[in-house]
């Protein structure tokens, strides 16, 4: 944290030209912005090819949430649950961009979600509920049934 | 992160409804992998082939291994685990792996990776265990160890034992398992011979234990039920019981964590047999719970 209290406002733009103003504050709990802002290189805006505004628009309102000192434990909570209701699409875009901006307790939320999505399934059942192509010959599955059957004896 | 990530607009599994699960590069799975347990990833593997190069990473393994799991390997010939990759040496190390001459045994659980122990009565200091008046050793699957002492009388009962070993930083418990009466199999089934079993319902027996940093608890259980009430049955006998002796903390696996435990009963005055000693457990409390309850097998 700088050792006085900056008004600076950081623009960002989205993979799909949307620009976005924000407070220094809000935008450094993402490491990756952070450390820009850290070495200079905030001062234009900052181009996210990764990051559409649908879903930049949604982390900069985590980010935003949690640098608000009237909010209270509880509604933070809230919040962060009601945040992670989303369909897969956003789901994995919002992987994607909390990985990418590197902001800490969102991403935690977003791998914690994703694990308990598709712990406890099988293989098959996961590839038809996400669509996920299988771009292993039998054999290859086989052999790595095989290679990691001994986390199931 | 990953080299290979899609664009944001089409998927590449090409369902038209934008990117998906099947579209997250290999460094973002192993991050997934880091709130999964190993048998939850290695089931992942087979997924696709971001999935199968994420569940062989060794920055995921590294976090599911204990931080002093070299501790373990060195008690393996090094030819065991050179080359290996963390996820092998998970594996391997989930498999007991046995020290001072085969008497004890180590092995991480396989669902949380925590340092779990046995150890033999052969590798305990049991009084009167070279005469055959008092103490014989039934060879037998039921035990890991594929022996038990078999008291079949004796007035002066202890059993002591100390092990020496970096357990890594966790709450453990220590228990006894114990078998009331002598079993054998008659024509494929498992029979109970209780012609020894006495004088545990007498007076009951001590168990102790203590830390080389102070830690120590003691209770006391009797072995038999002193009120034998035929309709009802008695559940202490003929089964494996584990008879919980106290838990002790550890801060972490330096430096080595020393513990001695003992059970006694040398009342004079009467004599007591028929008991099986199988080992003693020292396994994390959190495990002992969970298998309690029976959601880890």
């Amino acid at each position: 944290m700088s050792s006085s209290k900056s008004n600076k406002i950081v623009k960002l733009e989205s993979s799909d030209n949307k620009t976005f103003e924000v407070e220094e504050a809000v935008a450094v709990q993402s490491e990756t912005l952070k450390n820009m802002v850290d070495d200079g290189c905030a001062n234009d805006t900052i181009p996210l090819p990764n990051v559409n505004g649908k879903i930049l628009e949604m982390v900069l309102g985590w980010c935003k949430k949690h640098v608000d000192e009237t909010v209270t434990g509880d509604e933070l909570n809230k919040y962060e649950a009601d945040f992670l209701d989303l369909d897969q699409a956003d789901l994995y875009g919002l992987l994607m961009a909390a990985n990418f901006l590197n902001v800490k307790g969102l991403l935690d939320r977003v791998l914690q979600r994703v694990a308990d999505m598709i712990k406890g399934k099988k293989p098959e059942e996961i590839r038809r509920i996400f669509n996920i192509k299988n771009d292993f010959t039998p054999e290859e599955e086989e052999e790595i049934r095989l290679e990691n059957a001994w986390a199931f004896d | 992160m990953g080299a290979a990530v899609s664009g944001l607009g089409e998927g590449a599994n090409g369902s038209g409804m934008g990117p998906s699960l099947g579209d997250i590069p290999e460094s973002c799975v192993a991050c997934v992998f880091m709130y999964l347990t190993p048998p939850q990833i290695c089931n992942l593997a087979r997924l696709n082939r971001a999935f199968r190069g994420a569940a062989s990473s060794d920055s995921v393994w590294e976090s599911k291994l204990p931080p002093n799991f070299q501790d373990l390997l060195d008690l393996l010939p090094a030819e065991r685990y050179q080359n290996l990759s963390k996820k092998d040496i998970f594996a391997l190390l989930c498999r007991p792996v046995p020290f001072d001459h085969g008497n004890k045994e180590a092995w991480l659980d396989r669902v949380t990776g925590r340092v779990c122990m046995a150890i033999s009565a052969r590798g305990m200091a049991i009084t009167g265990i070279d005469d055959r008046r008092y103490w014989n050793w039934i060879p037998t699957e039921e035990s890991r160890f594929n022996s038990v002492a078999y008291l079949q009388q004796i007035w002066w009962f202890e059993v002591d034992g100390v092990v020496k070993f970096p357990f890594p930083a966790d709450t453990y418990t220590l228990s006894f398992r114990l078998h009331l009466g002598r079993f054998s199999k008659r024509l494929g089934r498992r029979v109970c011979n209780f012609e020894h079993t006495h004088g545990w319902d007498i007076k009951p027996v001590r168990f102790e234990f203590s830390n080389s940093d102070g830690q120590q608890a003691s209770c006391e259980f009797f072995l038999d039920d002193t009120e034998r009430d035929d309709i009802n049955g008695n559940h202490k006998r003929g089964c494996w019981i584990d008879y919980k002796v106290g838990e002790f903390v550890v801060s972490g696996s330096e430096p080595v964590t020393e513990v001695r435990f003992s059970m006694k009963q040398i009342d004079c005055t009467h004599s007591k047999g028929g008991l099986c000693v199988d080992s003693l457990f020292i396994i994390p409390s959190d495990l002992k719970k969970l298998k309690r309850r029976g959601v880890l097998k």
